[in-house]
């Protein structure tokens, strides 16, 4: 077990390496850079409510730069070991495929978590700027919930990536990532003026397609007027995210394990 | 341990399947390296050694025979542990810097943070790349980028080394501080097996060699045992009663005679030297006196290029 850790933490470690040294974290250092100069104008012009405003906007642009950060680097990933051939040497080393594609995904995740505790960084410092403090314990629940997210996400763009070629991966991660905001949504909308089978073809999309809605939980701190959610909830949705991410990630092992190099 | 075989391949056959179409890359070969021996693998383009030499790494899947490498199966990672391997075309993470690469590397086969710190300069030197430890890969040239791959491949005293296509990509300079690598390594008992297009080097480093061609074994052996039957020694001489030493001649000869000269031909060094001994004393004029020593790519040609295209 131990070095199989060691195995995955030396993987995740060339992706932490290949972020900063591609520069990609500097543009969500200018995104962050931009949140801060937007939290400058509101406290210039000293509008009620812009308080508000500012966390809506900061924390939808954060979970959705950091999604796209996740797809784009984990979709990448695999092809591009395929692409380089830079997988050769490094399978050729004691180290098994499942343990390899732990480690990128490790290293995807830890990407993001970084990211995402940037963007966290400067959301915090405005919202102590603009006094307007966040509620402690449901941002926390807000933040470990956007990371399940993530690694739903990832596992997803993982699996994507080895069925099809890249640009398609990202695109299709893309829509299914917009799809699964709205899903629900639509579904209550239009579930009780449908037929039996498409309640039914409803039913299995919204099984088939992880409710990655469900795991944001911004309006809340947006508004900050709701206590914490419960811990079963808490539970119930790492279960939800866990599912679907060992689901994701099982699928690629099964298409990675036997595959020719 | 010596005589144990290190990589046994039995009946492998490797098919490639594009869409309804397949392709038979490797046609049922068997072989054995065993432990020491340095063994070159040759054939023309497409004859199928990469492909085997996959199988033997265990990235590809054979569709049917075994593979397997120190008694285990090919791909495991025990096999991998004690194995040293350099890829036919590798490109290695351009936004990481040497020493970084060799410490990944290093890392996956368990060798201590301390050690590394020690063997990843001494490798470094040891393949010319002195002094390059800090500088992105994605600045190597070529032949670099090769020798980097020579430092991964040894990195971790491996018992067994499989290097694909051995010197692609390397210079005259590079290809000597190649071969002076593994000569040490052949040297402190390394089991060595690669391909390569580089004749001369098969014929310098090999003990034995396995030739392979749409993906069967054509021929192997000991490098020299090959070649010998292919030697030619050539005598021409002018003697007036030369019917006795012609006499002793073996059936394989060839004996010429235009009235002025005669010329003998024979494929044997012995018989060669005797019979120059015997001309000499018998007062023969020798004109010309030759001995053809076959390379590894005269007989490599004589054996691969098909019957219709010999002499083109």
């Amino acid at each position: 077990m131990k070095s199989y850790l060691r195995n995955a933490w030396l993987i995740a470690k060339t992706i932490g390496i290949e972020a900063i040294r591609r520069k990609e974290i500097y543009a969500i250092v200018l995104v962050s850079l931009v949140l801060i100069g937007g939290l400058r104008l509101v406290k210039f012009f000293d509008v009620e409510g812009l308080g508000k405003f500012y966390r809506e906007i900061s924390l939808k642009v954060m979970n959705v730069a950091t999604a796209l950060t996740v797809i784009l680097l984990a979709a990448r990933q695999l092809p591009r070991e395929f692409q380089n051939r830079t997988l050769y040497p490094l399978l050729a080393k004691p180290i098994r495929r499942d343990n390899f594609l732990m480690g990128k995904f490790l290293g995807v995740m830890l990407a993001a978590a970084f990211c995402y505790a940037m963007f966290m960084a400067v959301f915090l410092f405005g919202s102590l700027t603009i006094k307007s403090p966040v509620n402690t314990g449901l941002f926390l629940q807000f933040v470990y919930l956007q990371l399940w997210n993530f690694a739903v996400l990832g596992g997803l763009a993982f699996l994507l990536s080895l069925l099809l070629n890249i640009d398609a991966a990202i695109t299709i991660c893309i829509l299914l990532y917009v799809f699964s905001q709205v899903l629900m949504t639509l579904m209550s909308y239009i579930y009780d003026y449908t037929s039996a089978w498409q309640q039914t073809f409803l039913l299995g999309l919204h099984f088939v397609i992880p409710q990655l809605s469900l795991f944001d939980l911004s309006g809340k701190v947006v508004h900050g007027i709701w206590p914490p959610i419960a811990s079963w909830a808490i539970l119930a949705l790492t279960a939800y995210g866990a599912v679907y991410t060992v689901l994701y990630l099982s699928g690629s092992y099964l298409l990675f394990r036997r595959r020719a190099l | 341990m010596a005589g144990e075989n290190v990589i046994e391949v039995e009946s492998l056959v490797v098919v490639y399947r594009n869409g309804r179409k397949s392709t038979r890359a490797v046609d049922g070969i068997s072989f054995q390296v065993k432990r020491g021996e340095c063994v070159g693998f040759i054939g023309p383009n497409g004859a199928g050694k990469s492909s085997t030499i996959k199988a033997i790494m265990g990235f590809l899947f054979p569709a049917s025979g075994t593979v397997r490498v120190f008694g285990l199966p090919a791909g495991s990672v025990e096999s991998h542990k004690r194995i040293g391997y350099l890829p036919e075309v590798a490109l290695y993470y351009p936004f990481m810097k040497g020493h970084e690469l060799l410490e990944l590397y290093g890392g996956l086969h368990r060798i201590p943070k301390k050690k590394l710190k020690r063997r990843v300069p001494e490798l470094l030197e040891q393949v010319g790349l002195y002094g390059m430890g800090e500088t992105l890969i994605r600045n190597y040239s070529k032949g670099m980028q090769q020798r980097l791959g020579i430092a991964q491949a040894i990195i971790a005293e491996p018992e067994l080394l499989v290097f694909d296509e051995l010197s692609s990509g390397l210079d005259p300079l590079g290809r000597h501080d190649l071969r002076e690598v593994l000569l040490e390594l052949k040297g402190k008992g390394t089991t060595i097996f690669f391909s390569s297009h580089e004749l001369s080097e098969v014929e310098t480093l090999c003990d034995s060699v396995l030739m392979i061609r749409s993906g069967k074994i054509v021929c192997e052996g000991d490098v020299s045992d090959l070649m010998k039957p292919l030697d030619k020694y050539e005598i021409v001489f002018s003697l007036a009663s030369a019917a006795e030493i012609l006499s002793s001649l073996p059936p394989d000869a060839t004996f010429e005679d235009d009235g002025e000269k005669k010329r003998i031909e024979v494929n044997s060094h012995e018989i060669y030297s005797q019979l120059l001994t015997s001309f000499v004393n018998a007062g023969a004029v020798i004109h010309h006196s030759e001995a053809r020593r076959t390379s590894l790519e005269d007989f490599f040609v004589n054996l691969v290029r098909p019957d219709g295209e010999r002499g083109k």
